[in-house]
């Protein structure tokens, strides 16, 4: 595909001040590329991983996959990501921090209605940032929004409104285009959920499907091209891939390995493999024996091989990790040289820790593709350096229970994420999901400094000097990132790789189109 | 007969309640709650304490049960906590699917078994005896799972695309839904039938009363209909009350390979939510299941056998 566009999105990102021009989260692919000019009309039935009786249609507290699915068709956060994983402007179209980045003014896209025909306006930006982070029921995104002060938003005119935060946030762009920082209109009941998103609410069953129409007022130009949308929930792989092969669904999420192949052989069906920066990590907790000593961390680190484990657990759809994580991050640490399994060095580390013939416990569930057989791989590994990996499987409720973050050896699967919002999540204490208790308080320092910092070179200085201390001596085990593989009918264009890890393009439907 | 029935109906429903307070506890005891069930990993402390607050988690065990009880017994069962929805409205047309299929496997698979079963034994060591044993063998060797697969390859993904291979839709169950998950169960369930039936009927053939009925000169078909068959039947009974109980159990599997809307696929779904109400009503459904049908195969094997008939009394 190509990098030219009829509508090439131009991102002037703020540099002290500086403001964000443009039209929005495009392809930078021309949207017919493949097959002919997009044709308007048709009805595309996707299945989606997962869902439960619990599904809900609520913009900000999203849980399983056919929620995510939903929440892209019904509604628009004020930013987005494109498929290259740069932030693009949506329902705002200027965002710009002060310089001091403790002020932040959002001015708002003219002339977008909600699905209801009432105008998008300050008043509604301010009532849904101020529902995600309401501390008696803070919503997904409270966290990613933790320097908001609800107090602190200040409506300009219809159009602009003022954030003042409570502590500076130079990257709170990124919160801003988290899918599940929706804007709804005051009043927002999920029960009759109202967006300004390319398809409007049909029907919901929870468990079983729901249903989307087209937007005819949809503020990208073009989209949305289908006329409906139905999202099927799939919690088996073998049914899903079934009702692919049935020809009873036109698209699918995550494509079992196994059935890769399966898929390519069919002439009627094409795969959709996009590389992403999403990772499935070993956790180590730091303050714990034995990996409170660095040398045995490190020593992990060198057990394994990377290589390998991208061959058998993802079956080659993947790109080996360097222990950092945010690899589409612009400051991502690319000249740090690439950790190579070492087993005499890890020996000879262990040795030095006195942690000869260690014997550990490895945590692990089938919370996430590829992590059940991720430990089996790195017990196996591990033999050769001496260590007895003792893989434990625990249920989903096991491992989200009461030992949540708390296990001393275990694993976690994180989507992709820029550097500083990441760290917000799991790296620095009082992280949500801290789960190596990782706490040094240079990386601390290093990270709120980074985190006042308009600039972006400044910025990236510090954010480099911190990648280096968790390269270094950090708490995961970032063996690779993970491809997402997805599924569709020859007669679904529209549809490219993207890297969000979000599955099927961040299930934007709105850019699909069927062949007649 | 009535007395006995009777006496067996109060002992179900005394198991039925032993029944709800062991599922209540053993779900209290798997780790984790409804709220982290639901938040998964979305789970911070501040969002956890937001819903058990809403759902009541907080409240002590026995006040959590008594209320639940309270409510089934002026027929309520509550709702479910996961999505507010009431527990007869959310699991009522799931019931229907699967009494439906569980019906449609057993209304097949019963009077074709023992049909088969029955011929099977009257050509006894013929090529058709050979080929009935070893087909029956293979098929109750093969886990449903194996079997549905197969049915789904050959009649839906493969060349001949002649029936859906997965159910989609919103619950309403058409009858191309239903042929391939009855078909499996039927295929589940039919061999252990026919083994059964074959065997008893082989003995009964040998019996004194069938040599007494053939030197009396009845045809073949009145021996083997009226005398032979009745006889059989009992014993068989028996074998197809197992079945059919396991059918409640077996369903699980099936619903979830066709992605069929029953009960086994919501009482997974359940599980996993760790919702209670839910899990409660239909593990009891599950429970009564087994106990209706272990009456009524009793029930018949008494109506079948007069020996045992005039016994009782």
């Amino acid at each position: 595909m190509s990098a030219t566009s009829t509508r090439r999105d131009v991102l002037r990102w703020a540099v002290a001040g500086g403001a964000v021009l443009l039209t929005g989260c495009g392809t930078q692919a021309a949207p017919g590329a493949a097959g002919g000019p997009p044709r308007r009309g048709g009805r595309l039935r996707a299945g989606i991983v997962g869902g439960s009786a619990k599904d809900s249609l609520d913009v900000h507290a999203p849980v399983t996959h056919p929620d995510e699915a939903r929440v892209l068709q019904l509604y628009d956060s004020l930013l987005c990501y494109d498929t290259d994983f740069r932030i693009q402007p949506a329902l705002a179209e200027e965002v710009t921090p002060s310089a001091d980045a403790k002020t932040w003014t959002i001015r708002l896209r003219q002339g977008v209605e909600f699905h209801n025909g009432k105008a998008v306006t300050a008043e509604d930006v301010a009532f849904s940032l101020r529902r995600i982070v309401d501390p008696a029921k803070p919503q997904a995104g409270a966290v990613g929004l933790a320097a908001i002060d609800p107090a602190g938003i200040e409506i300009v005119d219809p159009r602009t409104l003022r954030l003042n935060l409570r502590t500076p946030d130079a990257v709170l762009a990124d919160q801003l285009a988290q899918y599940n920082n929706g804007i709804v209109p005051i009043g927002y009941d999920p029960k009759k959920p109202i967006g300004t998103g390319p398809f409007a609410f049909g029907s919901f069953e929870p468990g079983q499907q729901s249903t989307f129409t087209r937007n005819p007022k949809y503020w990208r130009e073009n989209e949305p091209y289908l006329d409906e949308i139905v999202i099927i929930d799939f919690p088996d792989d073998t049914a899903r891939v079934n009702a692919l092969l049935g020809g009873q669904v036109d698209v699918i999420d995550q494509l079992p390995l196994g059935q890769i192949e399966v898929v390519r052989a069919n002439p009627a069906l094409k795969v959709l493999d996009s590389e992403t920066g999403a990772w499935t990590p070993f956790t180590m907790r730091v303050d714990q024996p034995p990996f409170d000593d660095p040398r045995v961390r490190e020593a992990f680190r060198l057990i394994v091989d990377r290589e390998q484990m991208v061959k058998q657990v993802l079956g080659g759809h993947g790109v080996v990790g360097n222990d950092l994580y945010a690899r589409f991050d612009p400051a991502y640490a690319k000249d740090l040289p690439q950790r190579k399994q070492d087993i005499g060095r890890a020996k000879e580390l262990l040795k030095q820790a006195g942690k000869e013939n260690l014997t550990v416990e490895l945590v692990t569930s089938a919370v996430a593709a590829g992590l059940v057989e991720a430990a089996q791989v790195f017990a196996n590994q591990a033999k050769a350096a001496g260590v007895t990996v003792n893989v434990r499987k625990v249920d989903s409720g096991e491992f989200y229970g009461d030992n949540y973050l708390k296990w001393t050896f275990a694993q976690d699967f994180w989507f992709t994420r820029s550097y500083l919002p990441q760290t917000a999540q799991g790296s620095v204490p009082g992280a949500p999901y801290n789960e190596t208790h990782w706490s040094d308080p240079k990386f601390v320092d290093l990270i709120a400094q980074a985190r006042s910092t308009v600039d972006e070179k400044q910025r990236a200085e510090l954010i480099k000097q911190a990648q280096r201390m968790e390269y270094d001596s950090g708490g995961y085990i970032v063996w690779g990132f993970a491809n997402q593989v997805d599924a569709h009918s020859v007669r679904v264009n529209g549809l490219v790789p993207d890297r969000s890890g979000v599955p099927l393009t961040s299930y934007g439907f709105r850019r699909a189109w069927m062949s007649a | 007969m009535v007395r006995l029935a009777v006496k067996r109906l109060v002992f179900g429903a005394l198991i039925l309640w032993a029944v709800s307070v062991v599922v209540f506890l053993a779900t209290a005891a798997l780790p984790g709650d409804t709220a982290q069930a639901i938040l998964g990993r979305e789970a911070t402390p501040e969002r956890l304490a937001a819903l058990r607050l809403e759902l009541h988690l907080d409240d002590p065990l026995v006040s959590q049960y008594f209320s639940w009880l309270g409510g089934l017994l002026t027929f309520d069962p509550g709702r479910s906590l996961v999505n507010g929805l009431p527990v007869a409205e959310f699991v009522g047309p799931r019931i229907v699917n699967s009494l439906v299929l569980m019906l449609t496997a057993a209304v097949v698979s019963t009077p074709l078994a023992m049909f088969l079963g029955t011929w099977s034994a009257v050509r006894r060591d013929r090529a058709a005896d050979h080929v009935t044993a070893v087909v029956t063998l293979v098929l109750a060797a093969l886990p449903e799972f194996v079997v549905g697969i197969t049915l789904v390859i050959v009649f839906a993904t493969g060349p001949l695309r002649l029936l859906p291979a997965v159910y989609v839709g919103t619950g309403q169950v058409t009858f191309v839904d239903l042929v391939l998950p009855a078909l499996t169960l039927v295929l589940a369930v039919g061999p252990y039938i026919v083994r059964m039936m074959r065997a008893t009927m082989i003995e009964v053939l040998e019996s004194e009363y069938v040599q007494q009925a053939r030197l009396k000169g009845l045809p073949e078909r009145t021996v083997l209909l009226r005398h032979a068959v009745p006889n059989a039947v009992g014993p068989v009974a028996q074998v197809v009350a197992l079945q059919l109980a396991w059918l409640a159990g077996g369903v699980v599997v099936v619903e979830f390979l066709f992605r069929y809307p029953g009960i086994g696929y919501a009482l997974v779904d359940a599980v996993n939510n760790r919702d209670l109400p839910v899990v409660q009503a239909l593990a009891l459904l599950i429970a009564a299941l087994y106990i209706v049908v272990n009456l009524l195969a009793d029930l018949v094997s008494l109506v079948a056998n007069p020996r045992v008939r005039t016994a009782i009394r």
